[in-house]
């Protein structure tokens, strides 16, 4: 910029307001005329009739030129280069001249220009550009313009006489590029604080792209061939596109990083470049501004087509600008680019979606390529090899963003959104080869056509997609009706044929196995389809006959989701719950409870024949420990016994005749035996190895051994054996049964098992929640919400430890379910230091350093508190207080608690409730402090169905709450408050 | 003897090691006079330096939807196989950069990834404790997934890393996160040996990661969160080789040198270290102070093929090119043009050398490449 327009800049600053009314001397200078535009005859700056100027204003002035070739004149102004880099602060590009003409034949052709940009004003110019031309209006002092053109933007006249002052040594610049004067002006303007050349030239460059389209392509291409030598420090986007094929010849990836980084300021030229609408743009994107003002233009042009990022001749190579029509090229199925066969890999990519430019990746493709999906060309195949095809041809198809976008396809009038396109593409007898377009569908036989013509296709009726069918759908003229859809000449003659009487015009009712009725009519009358003829018939006259998977259909609506669906749709509907827990919690009872709960077959055959086998060999393990138990306690006796035995010889409860000591606990010595060696076989540790061949064998002899008065005696010490988990109890007592050959374990036996669920990493399974029977009257919206699959994940805690390296795997988790055995709380285990800790307290442990977790930051948590039964029958007989956390629980117990179990009209609190309510805010009250968020806690008891259920269900509603919570004001949520209910001590 | 007694022994004992392991630290302070990088600095050695297309990313392999975990080289041919969070293993084609096989894994939860040295199979595990085999060649069922061919289990924890054997496609060692590794015979499926575990001398904590030794296939380096390094010998399975106390985090990462008379590794503590296998001392550390507090964790790292350059992998999208002679980062791959946007999770070089390829939680990986006439090193 030279100096003296700087000096004007810092004078003219001046306090602007926005629209300020206008209070300068009447126009004096004639009113512009609008005259239409030779598309043909590029308009041209013509010469400047010297306007009287005010002397401080001393301003370049551009000379006119008669450029009615610019491609030709074009290279003159490369000379300039030099002189236009210090003067423009902002780089010119050559293209300008497109956009900046009309300002610069201001004087002589103001007239067309002003009628372009009225009209040019109902293109979408940001409203703010508007009142940056306002403000700038007081600064004109000289140019009185008419006040109705305010709106108009009418800031290019004082551009012109800016122009004629100063910049007149630069005539042979602005002979290439009338417009550089005005862009220089447009810098001043944005010196001015108005900054809003964008719009002028968006406005401007616009209509004028319209017009001048044909003699824009040539200035491009004209610059793209000599242009891209000699700018290159100018910077300018279209030319990087030529600079860079220069450097990254090598390395085609670098191509989209000089894209994005080689200048902060191009990278809205190069969104811009998406939209014809604002290809233009780009020309003076250089100021800052640029960046929202693309932003704002950016919505309306989201599904405009894309153009490519570099023009080139026809039939050239967009890359390598190579190349003539006869060339062997590959496009891009975004937006039209052309690769040679040198280029397209360099162009493309590794085409994570197919054949589109490596800008173009995630931009929707080409409705008209649609068709090409998935359909190789000779080219690639050349290229590359059968697998890498394949992969492509794959990815092009079942990606999502290639896929059909829904409001393309309008149903009954309707545009579709996107879980009905998904309810029907997926149905079982979907539209053949759906494209976008207008359809009728009858959902009660199915019949499928595109609007206005006859159906095409029987596809599965009862689809809840688009609006309600219209009488005139079809387009028929035979005022005969099926299901409230006016039939076509050909359908009618098909009825006739298939000896459907059709006289009197009919209404029928068609449903999807063909039967139908008259309206009003209860019977039906016969099958369309029935008949064999019929067939033959349709197939002659061109008309659908169901298929036999539309035959069948009937239940396809509750299974619609088990139905294949591509990757992208198992993807989006997917909501992930990850259920953890100190080992103990019961995480893999509820884990495998919402398996029986919510799985047709919650364990296939092979799973039921390992169950069985692990059941088994647990219930050997079991028999083990309470064997070993029994050793101990007889030999506890026999001990006793001996110290005894001089005083109380009489308590001697048998002896043998062998003189051999016996005990309650003691065992014939056939079992003897069997026990000896079960001991050692599990001790050697090889239990899994022996026990499957050793079932039939010794079947009878673990009969005998259970009945005996011996183990019977262990069992019922068997408090007193720590080794011998709670659930044993369970399998003990039905040993018989389970250790037969052909014993089949039941879902209960699978819930009490230890170890189904694999003892270490994750287990998950995909769910529905069962649809509730009331949900029916509930129509579309609630349907989208059955189409929500639910993961729930379950991960084993042992190796968390104080690394949770592998948590930050889960972070697309909806929510975390934390799940704490509430009867842990007098138990003790090892941790990581050997030490004896409190179960509870690891728990808690845990619970802190999960909720602490970065990667869960800011995540829903839910505490299941479970295994409230044994918590309920523990706390009468040992104290919460066992626990150091708990050990301010005082509570406040009723006198007449004794009978209230009887007396249940007072609802007296059990002192189960009262823990349960403690702990819960223990917990609440540790999640809080830790992250100032509210813990959302539920009772549990991973053995009863229904309560796994109803806490799943809990779940989902958090989750699907906080999808709302934008919705609801503060206040409203409130009311969903979860706080369990107050409690105090 | 009674428990007590026990107990008191117990702790004597452990205050024993603890003060010998003190000692042994002191005498090799002691021994250590110097490290590698004063020792070339005093030789005069000059670091290596790198113009701005000395190494560019010439390739960007889009195709993941998750964050990608882990990769590897095939030993001959040009490709990658790279595992992620979508659940999927995908290899490349690393010179064309199109995917020739998309694996849809049983458990999306993948950790590692490994080559088989012929290039026929691939294995990978993760959070389902198996390693899972895949034949490359065998046919797709109907759905175009590629069956599993091998499940290798046993391991109690996740299954962390996984390298093939050397020049044998039968035998694979693995890292888990019950702290052992583990030694398989893939053609039985079994596993042949545990290393580590129990009873064992073997670490304490998760094991992350594994590296064969190149020249030497019967020695192998893991790193685990008990902050150490241990060697082993594949013949002795009972106890360590040798273990490689210094780092105060996590080793997330293992590789040995190219030489296979030491090995790198990468830690949570922000640093990486060269050791000596035969000596048992720490050459050299590698840290750069950032400018605010934040230690950024290693999380891999790759020699190049000559060795004097190490590539670590840090968690804040960083890549470091380290001069391992003098101890200097020559370049940072992060502040490149076309770097990743997010965390750098996996690092590999390809068997010549002539190529990086990073993985990156952005979901995508690229290919470096030594631009211009410069020869690789």
């Amino acid at each position: 910029m030279s100096p003296e327009v700087g000096n004007i800049v810092v004078e003219e600053r001046l306090e602007f307001a926005f629209a300020m009314e206008y209070h300068g001397p009447p126009i004096t200078s004639e009113l512009p005329r609008a005259v239409p535009i030779n598309v043909d005859r590029i308009p041209v700056a013509a010469v400047v009739s010297q306007m009287p100027l005010p002397d401080k204003l001393s301003l370049p002035v551009v000379q006119p030129i008669l450029a009615n070739n610019l491609t030709k004149k074009f290279s003159k102004e490369l000379k300039f280069l030099g002189s236009e880099s210090n003067f423009l602060p902002i780089n010119v590009s050559p293209t300008s001249v497109i956009a900046f003409e009309s300002p610069n034949g201001a004087v002589i052709r103001d007239e067309s220009l002003s009628k372009e940009l009225a009209s040019g004003s109902e293109i979408t110019v940001s409203p703010s550009s508007v009142y940056a031309f306002e403000e700038r209006r007081p600064g004109n002092d000289g140019c009185d313009l008419s006040g109705e053109l305010s709106s108009s933007l009418d800031t290019h006249y004082p551009c012109g006489q800016y122009e004629s002052g100063e910049l007149s040594g630069m005539v042979d610049r602005s002979n290439g590029l009338g417009s550089s004067s005005i862009s220089h002006d447009h810098s001043r303007e944005l010196l001015n604080g108005v900054g809003s050349s964008g719009p002028l030239g968006f406005s401007g460059s616009f209509e004028k792209s319209r017009e001048l389209s044909e003699s824009s392509r040539k200035m491009m291409i004209s610059r793209d061939y000599k242009g891209s030598l000699d700018y290159n420090n100018d910077l300018n986007k279209p030319d990087w596109a030529s600079n860079e094929s220069v450097i990254s010849v090598d390395y085609p990836s670098s191509r989209v990083s000089s894209l994005k980084v080689a200048d902060g300021c191009n990278e809205p030229g190069c969104d811009v470049k998406r939209a014809p609408v604002v290809t233009f743009c780009d020309i003076e994107s250089e100021d800052e501004d640029s960046n929202d003002r693309f932003s704002r233009a950016g919505p309306e042009v989201v599904r405009a087509k894309k153009e490519p990022a570099v023009r080139v001749r026809k039939g050239a190579c967009y890359r390598c600008l190579k190349g003539n029509r006869f060339t062997e090229k590959e496009v891009c199925t975004v937006c039209d680019a052309k690769f040679c066969s040198n280029c397209v890999l360099r162009a493309m990519g590794s085409m994570p979606e197919g054949r589109k430019c490596l800008s173009c990746i995630g931009f929707q493709i080409d409705e008209s390529k649609r068709g090409n999906l998935g359909k190789c060309s000779r080219m690639l195949k050349r290229l590359l090899n059968d697998l890498e095809i394949r992969q492509i041809m794959k990815a092009e198809k079942l990606c999502e963003v290639n896929q059909l976008p829904p409001e393309y396809v309008c149903v009954n009038g309707r545009p579709l959104c996107y879980e009905e396109l998904i309810l029907l593409q997926s149905c079982p007898a979907p539209p053949k080869k759906l494209k976008p377009g207008n359809y009728w569908y009858d959902k009660v036989s199915g019949l499928w056509g595109k609007e206005g013509q006859k159906p095409s296709q029987i596809i599965s009726p009862h689809l809840n997609v688009g609006g309600p069918i219209k009488p005139d759908a079809s387009n028929g003229n035979t005022q005969v009706y099926i299901n409230g859809r006016e039939i076509t000449k050909v359908e009618l003659r098909m009825l006739q044929l298939a000896g459907v009487q059709c006289a009197g015009n009919p209404h029928f009712w068609v449903n999807e196995d063909g039967s139908y009725q008259e309206e009003g009519q209860k019977n039906t009358k016969g099958y369309i389809w029935g008949k064999a003829g019929t067939k033959l018939v349709c197939a002659v006259l061109s008309l659908p006959v169901p298929s036999k998977s539309s035959c069948a259909s009937g239940d396809q609506f509750s299974n619609i989701v088990s139905h294949t669906a591509p990757d992208y749709l198992e993807q989006r509907a997917l909501q992930k719950f990850l259920l953890i827990g100190y080992s103990g919690s019961g995480t893999s009872t509820i884990f495998k409870q919402a398996k029986i709960l919510y799985k047709d077959v919650p364990f296939s055959e092979d799973e039921r024949e390992n169950i069985k086998l692990l059941i088994q060999s647990n219930v050997y393990r079991y028999l083990g420990i309470l064997l070993e138990g029994r050793e101990r306690f007889e030999e506890e006796n026999l001990n006793d016994l001996r110290v005894n035995q001089p005083s109380s010889e009489d308590e001697l409860i048998g002896r043998t005749d062998g003189g051999e000591e016996q005990t309650i606990y003691s065992i014939c010595r056939r079992l003897k035996a069997f026990s000896d060696w079960l001991l050692k076989v599990m001790v050697s540790g090889n239990l899994e190895a022996v026990f499957p061949a050793s079932i039939r064998e010794y079947a009878p002899l673990i009969e005998e051994m259970w009945s005996s008065s011996a183990i019977q005696g262990a069992y019922k010490r068997r408090s007193e054996l720590e080794m011998l988990p709670s659930v044993a109890g369970y399998f003990l007592e039905r040993m018989v049964d389970i250790l037969r050959f052909d014993y089949e374990p039941t879902d209960v036996d699978i819930l009490y098992a230890e170890g189904v669920t694999s003892s270490n990493g994750v287990a998950c399974v995909d769910f529905l929640f069962p649809e509730p029977a009331y949900e029916e009257n509930f129509n579309s919206s609630d349907q989208h919400d059955s189409l929500l699959r639910f993961q729930l994940i379950r991960v084993q805690s042992r190796g968390f430890g104080e690394n949770c390296k592998w948590l930050e795997m889960f972070e697309d988790v909806r929510i975390v379910i934390f799940a704490v055995a509430l009867s842990d709380y007098d138990q003790f285990a090892v941790d990581e230091k050997r030490s004896l800790v409190n179960k509870m307290m690891l728990s808690r442990k845990f619970f802190e350093s999960i909720v602490s977790h970065p990667t869960f930051d800011q995540m829903d948590f839910l505490l299941l508190l479970n295994k409230y039964d044994l918590f309920e029958e523990k706390i009468e007989r040992i104290s919460l207080t066992k626990c150091e956390w708990f050990d301010d629980f005082h509570p406040v117990t009723s006198r007449n608690r004794a009978n209230s179990s009887n007396s249940s009209v007072n609802h007296a609190p059990s002192l189960g409730q009262l823990g349960f309510h403690y702990i819960a805010v223990k917990f609440k009250r540790l999640f809080s402090s830790l992250t100032d968020r509210k813990l959302y806690v539920s009772l549990v008891n991973g053995l009863e169905p229904n309560s796994v259920d109803q806490s799943l269900m809990f779940a989902r509603e958090i989750v699907k709450w906080d999808d709302e919570r934008p919705n609801f004001s503060a206040s409203e949520y409130s009311v969903y408050s979860t706080e369990a209910s107050s409690f105090s001590h | 003897m009674s428990v007590a007694e026990l107990k008191d022994r117990h702790l004597a004992a452990t205050q024993t090691v603890s003060a010998l392991r003190d000692r042994l630290k002191q005498k090799r302070l002691l021994l250590l006079d110097t490290d590698v990088a004063g020792y070339s600095r005093s030789q005069g050695r000059t670091p290596v330096s790198f113009g701005p297309t000395d190494l560019v990313c010439c390739r960007t392999l889009q195709g993941h939807n998750g964050k990608v975990y882990s990769l590897d080289w095939t030993p001959e041919k040009n490709r990658i196989v790279s595992a992620s969070q979508d659940g999927r293993l995908i290899v490349w084609n690393a010179l064309t950069s199109q995917k020739t096989h998309a694996i849809k894994l049983p458990c999306a939860w993948v950790m590692t990834c490994a080559f088989s040295p012929t290039g026929q199979s691939v294995a990978c595990g993760g959070l389902d404790s198996v390693c899972s085999i895949f034949n490359l060649n065998s046919p797709t069922d109907r759905d175009g997934n590629l069956p599993v061919s091998k499940m290798l289990s046993g391991h109690k924890g996740y299954v962390s890393s996984c390298q093939y054997v050397p020049d044998e496609d039968a035998h694979l060692i693995t890292s888990s996160g019950d702290q052992t590794c583990g030694l398989w015979d893939i053609t039985t499926g079994l596993r042949t040996s545990v290393f580590g575990g129990e009873f064992q001398s073997g670490h304490t904590a998760d094991v992350l990661s594994v590296s064969i030794n190149g020249s030497n296939s019967r020695m192998f380096v893991s790193g685990s969160c008990d902050s150490t390094a241990r060697l082993w010998d594949t013949r002795v399975a009972s106890r360590a080789v040798r273990t490689f106390h210094g780092h105060e985090g996590d080793v997330n990462a293992v590789k040995f040198f190219p030489d296979g008379n030491r090995f790198g590794t990468g830690s949570d503590d922000g640093t990486c270290r060269l050791f000596d296998i035969r000596t048992g001392h720490q050459l050299q550390v590698y840290y750069q102070q950032h400018g605010d507090n934040e230690v950024p964790p290693v999380t891999s790292i790759a020699f190049s093929i000559s060795g004097r350059l190490l590539f670590a992998g840090y968690s804040n999208g960083d890549c470091y090119v380290w001069d391992t002679l003098l101890g200097q980062v020559v370049l940072n791959l992060g502040t490149l043009q076309n770097s990743h946007e997010g965390r750098i999770s996996c690092l590999g070089l390809s068997a010549d050398g002539s190529a990086l390829c990073t993985g990156s939680w952005d979901s995508n990986l690229k290919i470096w490449a030594f631009g211009g006439h410069r020869k690789v090193i």
